[in-house]
């Protein structure tokens, strides 16, 4: 259990540095190190293929990509573009009301027997595995749909158009 | 789902067809293609409806009602979508590909029985329209849509996604009729997150349909994209958004009524005048019609505020009437934008001389979507607030009228722009096809305003 608290801690407090820090840089690294103690959360729930997807994909490609992207496009000061104090507030006042409902409703629940799992072992890779071919099928089989249209999209936006001849 | 199995072998296909540089063939395979799928749905008609792989889709009337007419629709801009490419870019095949893609999306939205699937069919409506909004890459405004309905809709599926997971934390399932078991079984203790869960889900889904506080995107996105991409994301998208908006509402969430309807209520309300009273004041036809789409997305939510029975019904006839005469009234905007250059009222001058039967068929849409009786605009107005009346709530019919008398106003500019404000110009040269789905959208517009009843009872 203090495990638990002390990397939820760390996670909230990382996720808060990445709102906070001026620098665009530093901001995608704490925002990386906070996916990093996402993935301590799923071993600790025995969630061993999400940690490792979250690890691979997330951290390590997503991210790298972000941080590469930031770096090419050179932010800085003067790019910066100008709110105006009236959409901040009521940013700031939209973004308290949905944290409001969220931490309303988690406040009355009842807290269920945290360790107890009907099975343990329900993360585990095969599990999932099984799951996905079976009751999941169909949704599985029509994400490739999605992966292709957004693989077209890719190609269609990023390629040149050729010459007219 | 044989019907969705046509869909996506047809998109792949167009894609071949791309690749073999077959462009001649590319319309006529997408169309027949799309009209074997609405033979399919035919065929599937009338009989009993079961959940399909362990209860992911579930094709019964409304499903199938709701898909055909998405289907149609894309018929219909596919058929204007002659001419219009083949100027801008090489890449024809792709284009169509995503389009059908998107419609396959939209198809999944209307027919899910699981949220998993809800999931998947607006990520593939909504991903094939991100790219499909930036296609004219030199074009400033089309990239700035393209990049706004991109970054604006991956943080609405954020709350998509978040709110399912609170409903699967409350009920313990994916599935509708799980779901549904939950409310139904619990009238007392029905945890706080599924409630969480359904204002997340109102916040996602009203986004993808456009109603206001979560409009900001869609004058921009519509003004920005080409306009047949306008014309696609207004009535096919919206459809979908719509039903599938009503079927979970319907399926899961009447008993709980009581908390969500204020909700709505508010949202209601706050739309038809945020789009109406804009709307007033555009200047550009594109830019009225996207501000009076936000406000026609108002009208639509007035079924699930009044969710009932008769719910099904009157969004199917309200959404058909809409998305005819919005066909129309973009599709007469590509031409004269081609003859004029211009999207603006003034482009619309003295049309009538010229152009009488285009603009018999602007003036049948445009009374359309202000709700003129003989017309079918009129007649999904009357459904919507005739349902909303038996629910009692007087006010929101009193402020829809105001609205109504609103939306009148700027669609008869329109209208005296074509026939009273004489302009010498010259006939604007009006292709087959799109002779073709003027008239058909005109006559079911008339057709639909005289025997409702041909559209009434299918659900």
């Amino acid at each position: 259990m203090s495990v638990f608290y002390f990397v939820a801690f760390l996670s909230i407090f990382f996720a808060l540095m990445t709102i906070f820090t001026k620098n665009p840089v530093h901001s995608v690294l704490y925002l990386v190190i906070t996916f990093f103690t996402f993935t301590v959360h799923y071993i600790l729930l025995n969630a061993q293929f999400l940690a490792v997807v979250n690890f691979i994909v997330y951290m390590g490609a997503i991210m790298v990509l972000f941080l590469f992207v930031l770096m090419l496009l050179n932010l800085n000061k003067d790019t910066e573009p100008l709110k105006s104090n009236l959409v901040k507030f009521m940013g700031v006042i939209a973004g308290m009301c949905l944290l409001v409902t969220l931490a309303a409703s988690f406040r009355l629940l009842q807290i269920s027997d945290p360790v107890v799992l009907k099975n343990p072992d329900i993360g585990l890779v095969s599990n999932l595995g099984k799951v996905l071919f079976s009751d999941f099928l169909l949704p599985f089989e029509i994400s490739s749909i999605l992966l292709l249209t957004a693989m077209v999209g890719a190609v269609l936006l990023a390629k040149n158009d050729p010459k007219k001849v | 789902m044989s019907a969705i199995i046509t869909l996506s072998l047809l998109a792949i296909l167009v894609l071949y067809l791309g690749l073999f540089k077959a462009r001649r063939a590319l319309l006529p395979v997408s169309l027949l293609g799309l009209v074997a799928t609405v033979v399919l749905y035919g065929v599937q008609w009338g009989k009993t409806a079961e959940p399909l792989y362990s209860g992911m889709v579930l094709f019964d009337h409304f499903a199938v009602v709701f898909s055909v007419v998405c289907v149609i629709l894309t018929i219909l801009v596919l058929l204007l979508s002659k001419d219009y490419f083949d100027k801008s870019s090489p890449h024809v095949a792709e284009y169509y590909a995503l389009l059908l893609f998107s419609l396959t999306g939209a198809v999944l939205v209307v027919s899910f029985h699981n949220l998993a699937m809800l999931f998947i069919g607006i990520e593939i409506m909504s991903v094939a329209l991100y790219i499909l909004a930036g296609i004219r890459k030199k074009d400033f405004a089309s990239n700035e849509a393209a990049l706004k309905y991109f970054l604006m809709g991956a943080y609405s599926t954020g709350f998509l996604l978040f709110g399912i997971a609170l409903l699967y934390g409350a009920s313990g399932s994916f599935d509708l009729a799980a779901i549904k078991e939950y409310v139904v079984s619990n009238p007392q203790g029905i945890s706080p997150l599924f409630y969480a869960g359904i204002l997340l889900l109102i916040v996602s889904l009203a986004f993808k349909l456009g109603a206001a506080p979560f409009h900001f995107w869609t004058p921009d996105v519509y003004d920005g994209s080409p306009i047949l991409i306008t014309i696609f994301m207004a009535t096919v998208v919206k459809t979908a958004a719509i039903a599938g908006f009503l079927r979970l509402f319907y399926f899961c969430f009447i008993p709980l009524q009581d908390f969500w309807v204020p909700v709505l209520l508010v949202m209601t309300i706050i739309t038809l005048f945020v789009g109406n009273l804009t709307a007033i004041v555009q200047q550009s036809v594109k830019r009225m019609l996207a501000y009076s789409s936000i406000s026609h997305a108002g009208y639509l939510l007035f079924a699930i505020v009044a969710i009932g029975a008769t719910s099904a019904n009157s969004v199917l006839f309200y959404v058909t009437a809409y998305s005819l005469s919005t066909i129309i009234g973009f599709g007469s905007l590509i031409l004269v934008k081609r003859a004029t250059g211009s999207e603006h009222f003034e482009a619309f001058n003295g049309l009538a001389k010229k152009n009488p039967y285009l603009s018999l068929a602007i003036a049948i849409a445009m009374l359309s979507l202000a709700g003129i009786p003989l017309t079918a605009g009129f007649v999904g107005k009357f459904m919507m607030f005739s349902g909303v009346l038996a629910d009692y709530q007087v006010l929101l019919v009193v402020l829809a009228v105001i609205n109504a008398a609103m939306g009148i106003f700027y669609y008869f500019r329109v209208i005296v722009a074509m026939y009273f404000k004489p302009l010498d110009r010259d006939a604007i040269v009006v292709s087959g096809p799109y002779r073709v789905v003027f008239f058909l959208a005109a006559l079911i517009t008339l057709l639909l305003g005289v025997y409702p009843a041909w559209l009434t009872g299918l659900i």
